[in-house]
């Protein structure tokens, strides 16, 4: 339909997640992060009984969310997703890369107690000593694999 | 039953939030590879100055709540939390960064990529769920971050 503009300036979408972060205290006096969601998502999955239902929906929000905003922008297009691994290496290799990639940063939330907007927006709002350390190093770490990786594929990526 | 209804009110909250939150995401385009990598190149600071935003938001509208004692709807009075670094969060933090640059997304990122069509979110959701629970596997869980999910006081 592209009602939204092709892409939300970050001083429009950056005081918004503030204001979401904010809300969310003033309603449920908890984090707004993701980790979190997926964590609840398995134990309702499991039928654990210290699962945190609302987190559920919250997963589940997001999904519907960012479908909302395709909806509005460029519209829902089949892709992998991944075009600059897929211009290098075949459909497999990449979802094998990915899927590596997603494990050890899913063990990495879960170690660090949470993740970009666990720690990185929400943390940090918090004046949370833990959650600028954590986001510091991962910032730090994301930009230097960042750069091992463009040097090992001689700038493609 | 009144408990009952606020469980119900608390999955709306969490559906709206949820909601507002993959919107803001899909719309700022954080979903996409191609932002994440840029971000991490340094060859577009939009991600920097978003997340600066956020936080120059958030930061000042919860500390003034804070030390006005604010009371939240559901939970009674606002609680923030301020734990000290230690070792986990600086492995944890350059293991997720490590695998944030690989996989070119994080959590809540990786749904709305699935949400544009993107086939290859799927793989990242499952891996995202494989290593949150073997970190469970190897470690119980115990600590709960600044980042988590904390146990609400006055209802669930």
């Amino acid at each position: 339909m592209e009602l939204l503009p092709d892409r939300l300036p970050w001083f429009i979408a950056g005081p918004a997640l503030g204001l979401l972060v904010v809300g969310l205290f003033l309603v449920a006096n908890q984090p707004l992060g993701a980790s979190g969601a997926y964590i609840h998502t398995i134990k309702a999955v499991r039928g654990d009984a210290d699962t945190v239902s609302w987190r559920v929906w919250y997963f589940g929000g997001i999904f519907a969310g960012g479908l909302a905003a395709t909806l509005l922008g460029d519209g829902l297009n089949a892709h992998t997703g991944y075009e600059a691994m897929t211009a290098l290496w075949s459909t497999p290799v990449v979802a094998a890369i990915v899927f590596t990639g997603a494990i050890v940063m899913g063990y990495g939330a879960r170690m660090a107690g949470g993740c970009t907007s666990g720690h990185g927006i929400c943390g940090t709002a918090q004046r949370s000593p833990a959650s600028w350390v954590t986001t510091a190093t991962f910032m730090a770490s994301g930009v230097i694999v960042t750069y091992i990786l463009r040097l090992a594929t001689g700038g493609d990526l | 039953m009144k408990h009952q209804s606020v469980r119900r009110q608390l999955h709306l909250v969490g559906g709206l939030f949820g909601a507002g939150f993959g919107f803001v995401l899909g719309a700022a385009r954080l979903h996409e590879y191609d932002t994440i990598h840029k971000m991490l190149r340094f060859d577009e600071l939009d991600v920097f100055f978003l997340m600066g935003a956020a936080i120059a938001t958030s930061l000042p509208l919860l500390w003034l709540l804070e030390r006005r004692g604010i009371n939240t709807v559901f939970d009674g009075r606002i609680a923030l939390s301020r734990s000290k670094p230690e070792r986990h969060h600086l492995i944890g933090g350059a293991l997720f960064g490590a695998g944030w640059a690989v996989a070119g997304t994080c959590p809540a990122p990786a749904l709305v990529m699935l949400s544009s069509g993107a086939g290859l979110a799927v793989v990242a959701i499952l891996g995202l769920f494989i290593g949150l629970q073997l970190r469970d596997l190897h470690v119980a869980p115990t600590v709960v971050g600044d980042g988590e999910h904390r146990q609400l006081t006055t209802v669930e």
